[in-house]
Order: structure tokens, then sequence, then C-alpha cells
């Protein structure tokens, strides 16, 4: 933009000049207003469940809905009456940890691998990453499930674990594919000649040059597990069941608000939008390279 | 550049095992992938090939026993026949393609907004991927309480001034349907927008600049030059949301649940419905199986688009 006022003779026209930039300030102030306009509508929705785990019980309800409430922490003491909140954390937390992990492992080195390949087969390999990404959960569920009960898994971290390293290895690998193949092999190839062993070339030469792509990988991983409800609801049971399955049943049951939805929020919601936001030059990266 | 880097390569001929150097590396990569592949193999393709034998099963986990009847192609004809079957299918496809329909257009009008680079619209950016990060079942729980007529902020005006119906949008069967592709294109339109942003950001500046320098009316270069350099993102882009909205089930499962009498039913809710409620393994098996073949064959069909548009761009 500013190289179209630069493009023109400095000296020779500067009323044009200045008629220009006032009109490219113009256009700026109007785009930023419309994208705060924007950013608006989408916090109104955020700012409200944040807000109505401090809302009185008796404001909840209110017809019409009230705007001002006296603040309270009512929602938070009911949260923690119903739900064994730390227990859901733990839960979430082995979930999302543990298929991050077993995705990472057995992802990068794939990424790595058909990344560097001379084999024509290699980017088929790769879109057959991509194409399991796609497959609708439920195709994989109900014979994983059947395959669960088989081997006595149904019920545990570990039937959730595996069944979303699916998903996630095969974004990992399609993710780090796309990284590693944009970078030169020159550097592992020094290495090797140098007499550095394979392990040592991958390890030592080229994995830390993919660090971004590493961290945007966990932090997909973490919010793909961590925000799955279907999997988890019909994989574990009362004592392993994550988060994302209690805030579903936050509302199933008669005496318990929206505002305990809101509080129970605070622990499953706001943790990875608050990721997001501090992240958010890796969410970006791994939204427009790792193909969502 | 290929044949030079493995020319480069193969000089030093360190021969510890009988093996030359290109074969020890060839197995070296192969070992790495291996785990992987065999990792989806086992736990997602195995799944994936059961639930097309099922699919040709009368197979229910609560009925005979759970024995399971070779019945053919029964369940594929049942989903089309079936009332709630058809329903299913028109649904997810109005569902897919309004959602994506204007996802697309906003999204495309917020990357524009968004492509001058600077403190502020980074900024902006990162507000933007918050909607991204909240998990769809809790975007259509807000939106449940956000649109309940009798407390909630939006629902209690819309229905007080008489633009819905007193009894809610989600409870219409003519406005359900609308009402959580509404909520879909809230969510996924940053999404879209940062796709199409980052093809923004890598078209190359010296054909804009040469665009600008002619004269070009933004109008003009928006349609002649940025529109056809961008087509491949703009396939990506479509691509990716079809294929998730097409399995669209969180928002629908926490607002509607499929009705007011499956006028918001997909094909995902249904096979849910009926595979893990119900355990009719077959019929649900056949669901997800056409689930897939329609994913399959878009993709196919953009793939195909975003190739020829390459080549086009690369042509100019």
């Amino acid at each position: 933009m500013s190289s179209a006022a630069s493009t023109l003779p400095a000296s020779a026209l500067p009323a044009v000049r200045r008629r220009r930039q006032t009109a490219l300030q113009r256009r700026i102030m109007i785009e930023r207003i419309a994208l705060v306009a924007i950013i608006l509508v989408y916090m109104i929705p955020v700012v409200w469940l944040v807000a109505t785990a401090y809302k009185p019980p008796k404001d909840m309800f209110s017809s019409p809905p009230s705007f001002v409430f006296t603040p309270t922490l009512h929602n938070f003491q009911r949260v923690f009456e119903v739900f064994d909140v730390w227990s859901l954390l733990k839960s979430s937390i082995i979930i999302s940890l543990g298929s991050a992990a077993l995705s990472l492992l057995l992802g990068v080195p794939a990424g790595y691998a058909l990344a560097r390949s001379q084999s024509r087969y290699a980017i088929w390999v790769a879109y057959f990453f991509l194409a399991i990404r796609t497959v609708p959960i439920i195709a994989t569920l109900i014979p994983f499930y059947l395959m669960m009960r088989d081997i006595g898994l149904l019920g545990t971290w570990w039937a959730v674990i595996l069944i979303n390293t699916t998903l996630n290895c095969a974004f990992v690998t399609w993710m780090m594919f796309s990284y590693f193949r944009s970078l030169p092999r020159d550097m592992e190839e020094a290495a090797l000649t140098d007499g550095c062993t394979q392990w040592g070339a991958f390890i030592r030469v080229a994995l830390p040059t993919v660090v971004p792509g590493i961290i945007a990988s966990t932090l997909f991983c973490v919010m793909f597990s961590w925000n799955d409800f279907l999997v988890a609801m019909f994989l574990t049971n009362l004592d392993s069941k994550p988060l994302s399955v209690a805030l579903l049943a936050a509302f199933g049951t008669k005496d318990i608000t929206w505002g305990t939805l809101g509080a129970l929020a605070h622990f499953s919601t706001v943790p990875i939008m608050l990721m997001a936001l501090f992240m958010n030059r890796y969410f970006v990266q791994g939204l427009t390279k790792g193909v969502h | 550049m290929t044949s030079l880097a493995s020319g480069s390569v193969s000089i030093p001929q360190r021969r510890r095992s009988g093996l030359g150097f290109r074969d020890r590396r060839r197995f070296f990569l192969i070992a790495l992938a291996v785990p992987a592949v065999a990792y989806i193999v086992l736990i997602a393709l195995y799944p994936l090939v059961q639930g097309i034998w099922y699919s040709f099963f009368d197979y229910r986990l609560l009925k005979n026993g759970g024995r399971m009847t070779f019945i053919g192609l029964d369940n594929y004809v049942q989903l089309f026949t079936d009332n709630t079957g058809r329903r299913a299918i028109i649904n997810t496809f109005v569902f897919t393609i309004g959602a994506v329909f204007f996802e697309f257009v906003l999204g495309l009008g917020l990357a524009l907004l968004l492509w001058r680079d600077g403190r502020f619209n980074r900024i902006c950016l990162a507000f933007l991927l918050i909607p991204v990060t909240i998990t769809p079942l809790v975007v259509g729980l807000i939106f449940r309480a956000l649109l309940a007529v009798d407390y909630g902020y939006i629902g209690y005006y819309l229905a007080e001034w008489g633009i819905t119906s007193p009894r809610g949008l989600f409870a219409g069967t003519a406005t359900a349907l609308p009402t959580l592709i509404f909520i879909d294109i809230w969510e996924w339109t940053p999404l879209v927008a940062l796709i199409l942003l980052a093809g923004l950001k890598s078209l190359p500046g010296d054909i804009l600049e040469a665009a600008l320098a002619d004269g070009a009316t933004s109008w003009q270069r928006f349609k002649l030059v940025i529109l056809p350099l961008l087509l491949p993102t703009v396939f990506l882009a479509l691509v990716l949301r079809m294929m998730d909205a097409f399995r669209v089930f969180d928002s629908i499962f926490v607002t509607t649940g499929g009705g007011p009498a499956d006028a918001t039913t997909s094909l995902m809710v249904y096979g849910v419905k009926q595979g893990l409620q119900f355990f009719n393994i077959g019929y649900a098996s056949a669901i997800s199986n056409v689930t897939i073949l329609c994913i399959g064959l878009m993709a196919a069909a953009f793939t195909l688009m975003i190739r020829r548009a390459d080549v086009k761009a690369n042509e100019q």
C-alpha cells in the first residue's frame, strides 16, 4: 500500500500525495472499526460464559434477563459439591497429555521419514494419513467400542488415549511432513557425510529446526483431546470421565444451572482459550500448515 | 535438485554393514514410518474395514442376543427409504452447503480486512482464535442459553419483539436448522479467514504492485489479480470446512438433539443415535459408510479443482 505513494515522484505532486495519504488513513480507520465490531460479536458469548459463573441463581433465570447482578462464588461452591472437579481435571490432563505424547512419538518420525523419502509412494502414504484425519469418528468408534469391550479396556483412560491418538497421530504426521518438506535437507546430508549416524542426523540436526512445528502439533493434540466429548462419553466410566463429559452432565441434572456450567467452563474452556491467546503464533501456524 | 542431493550423499561410500549408504538410509526411514503406519492400520483402518463388514448384517447388541444375520444391502436401502434417514441426508447437505457458503464469503471479507500487516491486526488475529478453540459442545451450550426465550439475552428480545415465534428458534421446524447453520458460521468463519489470510500473505508482491501501478481499481485488482491467484487456497479452505461441516454432531447434539421432528437430524447424529444409543451396529455402520463416501467424493472433486486452479495460477 505504501509503495503506491512511493512510486510517484516525491516532490512533484505533494497535494496528490497528501490527499492519497489521508484517504488511506481514513480507510485504515474504517477497517479497524469493522474489525473491533467483529471481535465484539465474538467476545459477547465468551464474556457471557465467564460472567454467568458469578451470577446468583435467582438472576440466572430471571425473565426478562437481568444485566446487573451482585457477583457471587455460589456456583463454584455448587460445582465442587456436585462434581469431583480435581478428578475430572486429572482425567482431562492424563487423556490429552497421554494422547499428545503418543501422537508425537509416532507422528514426528513418520513425518520426517515421509518428507525425506525418495520413494514416489511417500506422498501417497502422507495422503493416507490426511484421509484418516477426515474420517468421521463414529465410523471407527463403534467397532473400536466393541474391540475395547473385548480386551477389557472399556472405561479406562487407555481406551480414550488410543482412539484419540489415531486422529492426532494422523494430524501430527501430516503436519510434520509439511514442516520437514519445507526445510532444506543439506544440513542433514552434510552431517551424514561427516560420519553422523542416521539417528544423530534426525535427532540432533533435523529435529531442532522444526521446534515450532512440534510446539504447534502439541498444542493441537492437547486441544483436540481436551475438547472431545463424544469419544470420552462412550469410552469412560464415572471414575475416568474427563471435564468435557461433565460439562454435558452439568445441565442434564435438574438442580444444576447455567451458573455451574459457567463455573465448570473456568476449568475446561478458559485454559485452552488462554493457551490459544498467548501462543497464537503457533496456533496460526498449525491451522494454516497442518490442515485442521 | 534431488539428483544433485542424492549424488552428493553417495560420495563417501562408508560400507560398515554389507549395505550401501542409500539402502541404509532407506531402511532407517522405513523404520521411522512403520510404527505410525502400523498404529493407524490397527486402530483406525481395521475398525473401518470392520464397519464395512458389519454394514451388511442385521447386528444389534440388544436384540437376538447380539447375533449377526447377513442381510446384504438392506441397511443401505433402509437409510434411503426411512423418513429419518432421508431427512438426515437432506439436512446434512443443506447444513454443509449453507454453512460453508457463508463462512467463505464472510471469511474472505475478514481475511481482506486483516491483510494489512501491523500490530493492531496481529492482536485482532489472536482474538479471532478464541472461537476456534472453544469446543463445539460449549459453543452449542452457550447459544442454547443465549437464545432461550425466557432468560436468554438474545432469545428473550427476539421473541419479545415478535421477530421469532414465542417458543424460540430451536423449537420451530423451519428455524432450527438455520439457527444451527448460524452457530456454525459464528464458530468457523475465523478459521476460514485465517486460512485465506495465509494464502493472501503468500501472494507474490510484485504482481500486486504491478496491478496497482497500472491504475487498476481495488475491485479490478481483487477480481482479476488476487482472486485467480488465491483460488488454490480458496478450494483448500472450502474442502476443509466441507469435510468438517458434513460430520456435524456436537452442536446439534447439545441444542436440539436432532429435533424438532428430525428437522435437525444430521447423518452423524442419526448414526450415533442408532449405534451408541440403540446399539444397532449394522445400520449405524451403513450410515457412517455413506457419510465417509460422501466426504470422500467431495474431497476428490475439490482436490481436482485445486490441481486445475494450481496449474492455471502457474500459467499466469
